[in-house]
């Protein structure tokens, strides 16, 4: 029943929102803080800087242990990007960007006007049970160290940090690093397979689309505090999505341009098989031909 | 710890990339320093001071006067512009993005925050040549032409004024703009002092092109020099990127590429001048795709869309993304430009439209009209020695030329926006040595 009426609710609104042909209309964006960017951006050069000076002591050109020799241009995968499903895929973008703009981006510029260190309680809350799925597969993939440092944050900000609404682990400096089971995949030498545009999650690759209802099926099955069944996991799921669109800048088709699907698609996938090379436990052969698309 | 000797590693192996690099002649690239000023643009540390906080609107316009929507840009129905408001009365800067550009880019945020920190409201708007603009306010759907872009232009803003005058009060009116947004500024105040509807005070122009033909022209030379022109040269500089951007990526034990400080990244990614012309070329280029693509498709000169069979939303676009790597702007004037506009402009030639794509047209407004400023670098890659002669002639005491800045490099910087200001106040009284 509730189901039935989410979906109701769901195509009501993305009709209305087809339907929306106003002229004139104006949203109200939250304000820039340019004079906090801008320091925050000295700040970041000057830290770059001091590493640089220090690390120009010490400079050694030995390669760094363990991440094997480096990729050659022959290893690059090709430019075009492997996409069986292109009209299915083309057509959920679609989908997703009339979904976003009539549901989604509304109730996120509603979210926006909480105060924001209730906001930052959500989004500390969420962050912090993410780390339940990156230990284990950091465990998964062999990675004691990262697993370790995920582990430690989510003791620390479930005690400390009261429920893990507040990030007291960043504060010393133990800071995160998610991971999933697409990851863990990816390490153990499985490529990111065809592109798939997941119906209101946007881009993704089959691997990775596997990867995420995975990590999604390990905290129901662990059901952490009864947190992901029930009353709980309606409210807690759209919650959490709600929250990351707030504080996501993405805009469907701001780029205004016929080829934004492909834009997409090609820095979606390059930055997926890029974060795959530094996982992989092994180097790969360099034997796929140069035609092959990449992904498959 | 470890990060230190990723970075130590990383950076050692750069210095040795750059000094190999130095050893390489380039051939017939722009000045080392106006390539790498224009790809970093302003060192955060030169910024101008910035207000703590810009309030920000996005506003969205339907124009009754746009073209019947081709399916393929059903996103772009609307036209956006972004504005600033003062809670007081103020004036009102108009700021125009460069080429292919909306009008929220990070350069527009930054003269956005400079204006705003002054006491204007500020209303930022796209490029006549961005592909929501074509489709949304654009009375030819062909991009390109000065004044006819100009005045597409000229009436969308006319149409957002309309309402914001209602809610905001606007004591004065100027208008700015960067690069080919500069050239369109300075063409909108002279269609201004005649029609009056927007009661243009001062027009400052950042970066102009003197003659948008040749600069584009300009920048495709670039592409070809640095990059090449056949399908195999653009798949090795994309090569050259991918494995420098991965091995970078690998050494930096960082989990997600998002993470990276990209100040590091650029500096492990781009070794050469070919390396920096190369990103710069491709930036334009990029643009020019959707320029062209959608050119065709509302000219219905058939280059790539058959006007029998418009593309469906739904078609493939690789093959087409493929060809219009390759195609130059001088292709662009060739198979849409130019039939399209000898079919529509009586009396047009070839050489007239080429001509009228030159800041020329309105050279006695320039000339004799004191409130036409202009801000450019000696180093301009879009401008030849001629070019920047004419534009000091032209606009006597009225434009300011600093030494170095490449396109755009110092943007944002606290002389440029010194400048800019007095020059908008009415009070800049030349050049500071």
């Amino acid at each position: 029943m509730r189901r039935a009426g989410v979906l109701a609710l769901l195509g009501a609104a993305l009709l209305a929102g087809g339907c929306a042909t106003g002229g004139f209309s104006v949203r109200t964006l939250p304000a820039e803080t340019p004079a906090a960017d801008n320091a925050a951006a000295i700040r970041k050069l000057q830290a770059l800087q001091a590493e640089v000076a220090a690390a120009g002591e010490r400079a050694t050109l030995a390669p760094p242990a363990g991440i094997g020799p480096p990729l050659t241009a022959e290893e690059a995968p090709s430019m075009g990007t492997y996409d069986p499903w292109e009209r299915t895929n083309r057509f959920t973008y679609r989908f997703n960007a009339r979904f976003d703009e009539a549901l989604l981006l509304p109730v996120a510029d509603r979210y926006r006007r909480l105060p924001r260190p209730l906001r930052t309680g959500v989004r500390n809350f969420f962050s912090n049970l993410s780390e339940v799925v990156s230990v284990i597969n950091y465990t998964a993939q062999l990675r004691a160290a990262p697993g370790v440092r995920c582990l430690g944050r989510f003791v620390i900000n479930s005690t400390l940090g009261l429920g893990g609404l507040f990030d007291v682990a960043t504060g010393m400096h133990v800071t995160q690093a998610r991971t999933g089971f697409g990851n863990t995949l990816a390490r153990w030498g499985m490529q990111p397979g065809p592109y798939f545009v997941i119906p209101l999650l946007g881009p993704s690759t089959l691997r990775d689309g596997f990867g995420w209802a995975a990590d999604f099926g390990t905290n129901y099955l662990i059901n952490l505090a009864d947190l992901y069944r029930g009353t709980a996991g309606w409210v807690l799921t759209p919650l959490n999505g709600v929250d990351i669109r707030a504080n996501a800048s993405f805009r469907y088709y701001s780029t205004g341009s016929p080829f934004e699907y492909d834009a997409v698609r090609f820095l979606f996938v390059r930055k997926t098989l890029i974060e795959d090379e530094a996982l992989r436990l092994w180097h790969r052969s360099g034997k796929r031909g140069a035609q092959t698309p990449a992904g498959q | 710890m470890n990060r230190f000797r990723w970075l130590s590693a990383v950076w050692a192996l750069t210095h040795l990339l750059a000094v190999q690099a130095a050893e390489d002649p380039p051939a017939g690239l722009p000045d080392s320093a106006a390539l790498h000023a224009t790809v970093y643009g302003t060192p955060p540390q030169d910024i101008a001071p910035l207000p703590a906080t810009v309030p920000l609107q996005e506003i969205d316009i339907a124009l009754p006067w746009a073209r019947p929507l081709p399916a393929v840009l059903w996103f772009d129905r609307r036209l956006r512009a972004w504005f600033s408001v003062q809670d007081k009365p103020a004036p009102l800067a108009i700021v125009i993005a460069g080429t292919g550009s909306d009008g929220n880019t990070a350069r527009l945020a930054t003269l956005r925050a400079t204006l705003y920190g002054a006491g204007y409201h500020v209303l930022t708007m796209p490029s006549p040549t961005f592909p929501g603009f074509v489709a949304s306010a654009s009375t030819t759907g062909v991009a390109g032409d000065l004044m006819q872009d100009s005045r597409d232009l000229y009436d969308a803003t006319r149409a957002i004024l309309a309402h914001l005058r209602a809610k905001v009060r606007i004591t004065d009116v100027d208008v700015l703009g960067y690069s080919l947004g500069g050239a369109n500024a300075a063409v909108l105040k002279s269609i201004d002092a005649r029609e009056h509807a927007l009661n243009i005070h001062r027009a400052v122009m950042i970066n102009p092109p003197v003659s948008l033909f040749a600069s584009m022209g300009r920048l495709d030379q670039l592409f070809a020099r640095s990059i090449g022109t056949s399908p195999a040269d653009i798949d090795h500089f994309y090569r050259r990127l991918f494995v420098r951007v991965a091995n970078y990526f690998r050494a930096s034990e960082q989990v997600r590429l998002e993470d990276t400080n990209l100040y590091a990244a650029a500096a492990a990614v781009l070794h050469t001048d070919a390396d920096f012309a190369g990103v710069i070329a491709l930036d334009f280029r990029l643009s020019l795709m959707s320029i062209f693509y959608e050119g065709d498709l509302y000219a219905g000169t058939g280059v790539f869309s058959d006007p029998r069979h418009p593309p469906h939303p739904g078609d493939p676009t690789a093959p087409v993304v493929q060809e219009l790597l390759r195609k130059t702007f001088a292709e662009y004037f060739d198979r849409v430009f130019v039939p399209y506009y000898l079919a529509h402009r009586p009396g047009a030639t070839r050489e007239s439209l080429f001509a009228d794509s030159r800041l020329d047209i309105i050279g006695e407004c320039l000339r004799e009209d004191p409130d036409y400023f202009a801000q450019t670098n000696s180093d301009d890659l879009i401008l030849d020695a001629a070019e920047l002669d004419w534009l000091r002639a032209t606009l006597a005491g009225r434009i300011a030329v600093y030494e170095h800045g490449g396109h755009l490099g110092n943007l944002g910087d606290r002389q440029q926006v010194a400048d800019m200001l007095q020059m908008l106040a009415g009070t800049w009284t030349g050049a500071t040595p």
